[in-house]
């Protein structure tokens, strides 16, 4: 009897070693796909709580996303995180008198369907939550020379891929929007200076965000060249924000010409082998 | 869908949210200037002004033709109708003052005379304060502006250095203010308990009386550094303004502190800054900041009971600043 309960207990540690062999060479190869870029373009800027004028220049920015592959379903799902700090420095309009800086620092992730349409064509959609922060500065204005932005929201993203090889060149084309529905954002009343929020008033600074108060849609167009592991980007953006919280009106409007460098990378993980034969997916 | 077409309709509409506009000529220019104060300016019903009848009445002023400094003249004067001194309209050639608040009463003060006469010209300074025991053994605090900054080991070593006088005259005449966190600091050094310094409100739109509820702000004593729990005489002029007014306020309400010489300037207004299509700015009232009564010092704060006392000018041409005597006089011992 305890021969035959030996042997069953070897048999199924046998299987149980085998199931879990076939399950780590099935187990796919996600890579990173990393990207950083510079951002350059115009901006056009008006923060009513400055100043009631329209303020155009030029904005700069450096972001970085990376895409992989989800884990419970690589196949179908990837995640997009980003990062992304830019300065924008634009002149009162119609005077051009006066300078006014923006900062702001923003972070999203985002977790995406999709779907091979055709050969080379995939559609991607999902959603996505950003939390940014940032500032608004016109030196000028003594005692209320700058205004303070944070907010955090969720929202839809969608996209389209294109792959297609010219001559030995593999090119991507990726087109992705989104548009945040739903969230929360700092705005101070209509004419409350920081000093009263210094003074300890923080009653109504957060204010509940959804398109009718605080709009934003982002459209970004990538064409990625592929040079043995290097990939270049080059790209455009087009981002249009608006806010209204106790009529203090907020709005920006910037197009950017993207340039980056990109790479798909896999980390070395030690319950793999290297040489160890797997299937790869890529993000995209 | 009839629910998600509105909700999307709603959404795109959201990306138009309108920021009003005015052309950049003379008639554009007036008109964001006079919006801006009716929107934005906080004193228009406790100093029972008509801004409709004032703008209309400098609207007939102005010419589509006139020269900018003609016009800078014409707001100026708009402007000065508000009778406040926070009110400023910046250009590149010009800058509009409203001067009235002090400049039809005395000046009640000459810095050179009492450096000559009181302190000989031998003091102690440091950041934006100068001090020294008077020969009566009272001690002399000068702060000229709440622009300048003040130490916190400075203002240890000064107290310590004044600690065998029984009195201390702080001098905030001509002090036109500067900086509100510095009254917090320097009027923390003469509480023993916490006290509610006063309260602030703030316009919740752009009507007369669109005003949030007061929003009571409490300052408290300076435990970890050398703090003055004796007498205190406090000396205004009409020149003490904004932040320097805001401070005799609150001294005012501390027990063992009096108020001597002329009702200040006031400026209890917190300014705020806007601008012009033609690049001009304009700084005006925003915020009203009540005493620790529940009142508005816009227009000053009177010295306390039988302290109002101003400079003779006889005295003055022999050497005698009358209201520094009256405050020696208040603590010298006896």
């Amino acid at each position: 009897m305890c021969r035959i309960s030996a042997l069953i207990s070897v048999c199924l540690g046998l299987l149980c070693s085998l199931s879990l062999t076939a399950q780590k060479s099935e187990d796919p190869v996600r890579p990173i796909y990393s990207a950083y870029m510079v951002e350059a373009g115009s901006s056009h800027v008006a923060e009513t709580y400055l100043s009631p004028l329209h303020y155009d220049g030029w904005t700069v920015g450096l972001s970085h996303r990376r895409a992989q592959a989800m884990r419970f379903d690589p196949e179908n799902w990837l995640m997009e995180l980003g990062g992304r700090v830019h300065v924008d420095r634009t002149l009162a309009r119609p005077a051009r008198n006066v300078v006014e800086w923006r900062l702001a620092l923003e972070l999203d992730w985002a977790m995406m369907h999709k779907w091979l349409l055709t050969k080379g064509l995939t559609l991607y959609a999902g959603g996505f939550t950003r939390a940014d922060a940032g500032v608004f500065y016109l030196s000028r204005n003594g005692n209320n020379p700058a205004a303070a932005k944070a907010s955090w929201t969720i929202g839809p993203r969608a996209g389209l891929g294109y792959a297609i090889r010219i001559g030995k060149l593999p090119l991507a084309f990726r087109y992705f929007v989104d548009m945040p529905l739903t969230g929360i954002f700092f705005s101070p009343a209509y004419g409350e200076l920081y000093y009263e929020i210094y003074l300890g008033n923080r009653s109504g600074l957060v204010r509940g965000a959804w398109p009718g108060n605080f709009f934003r849609i982002d459209n970004t167009i990538t064409a990625d060249m592929r040079f043995n592991s290097t990939i270049l980007r080059v790209g455009y953006a087009s981002r249009v924000f608006s806010s209204k919280a106790s009529d203090i009106v907020t709005r920006v409007v910037s197009h950017s010409f993207i340039f980056g460098v990109a790479q798909e990378w896999q980390a070395v993980n030690g319950s793999h082998s290297t040489t160890e034969a797997r299937r790869i997916i890529s993000a995209y | 869908m009839k629910k998600l077409i509105s909700f999307a309709l709603l959404a795109i509409m959201g990306a138009c949210h309108g920021i009003p506009s005015w052309d950049n000529d003379i008639e554009g220019n007036f008109n964001a200037l006079w919006t801006i104060l009716d929107q934005h300016y906080c004193f228009f019903d406790y100093k029972g002004l008509d801004w409709d009848a004032i703008g209309k009445e400098y609207r007939a002023q102005i010419k589509p033709d006139m020269e900018a400094s003609e016009f800078f003249d014409v707001c100026s004067s708009m402007l000065d109708r508000l009778e406040d001194g926070h009110v400023n309209l910046s250009s590149p050639f010009a800058v509009s003052y409203y001067r009235k608040w002090w400049s039809d009463y005395p000046q009640n003060f000459d810095w050179r005379l009492i450096q000559e006469h009181y302190l000989e010209f031998d003091y102690t300074t440091g950041g934006g304060l100068s001090y020294k025991v008077l020969p009566q053994n009272v001690g002399y605090v000068r702060y000229d502006s709440f622009a300048s900054s003040m130490g916190a080991s400075f203002l240890d070593a000064m107290f310590l250095n004044l600690k065998e006088c029984p009195g201390l005259i702080i001098d905030v005449r001509n002090n036109g203010g500067g900086d509100v966190t510095r009254v917090e600091q320097l009027v923390s050094r003469f509480l023993e308990d916490p006290i509610a310094a006063g309260a602030i409100c703030h316009k919740t739109g752009p009507g007369h009386n669109d005003f949030s509820e007061p929003y009571t702000f409490y300052y408290e004593p300076e435990k970890n550094h050398v703090r003055w729990l004796r007498k205190v005489v406090v000396l205004t002029n009409r020149s003490t303004f904004s932040a320097a007014n805001q401070f005799v306020a609150i001294m005012k309400s501390l027990p063992r502190v009096t108020i001597v010489g002329d009702r200040t300037g006031g400026g209890d207004g917190m300014p705020f800054s806007s601008s012009l299509p033609c690049g001009w700015s304009v700084r005006f009232s925003a915020s009203p900041v009540y005493d620790p009564s529940g009142k508005l010092t816009e227009w000053g704060v009177e010295p306390s009971e039988g302290c109002r006392v101003d400079m003779d000018p006889d005295e003055a041409l022999r050497g005698k600043d009358t209201i520094l005597d009256f405050a020696v006089s208040l603590l010298a011992e006896k």
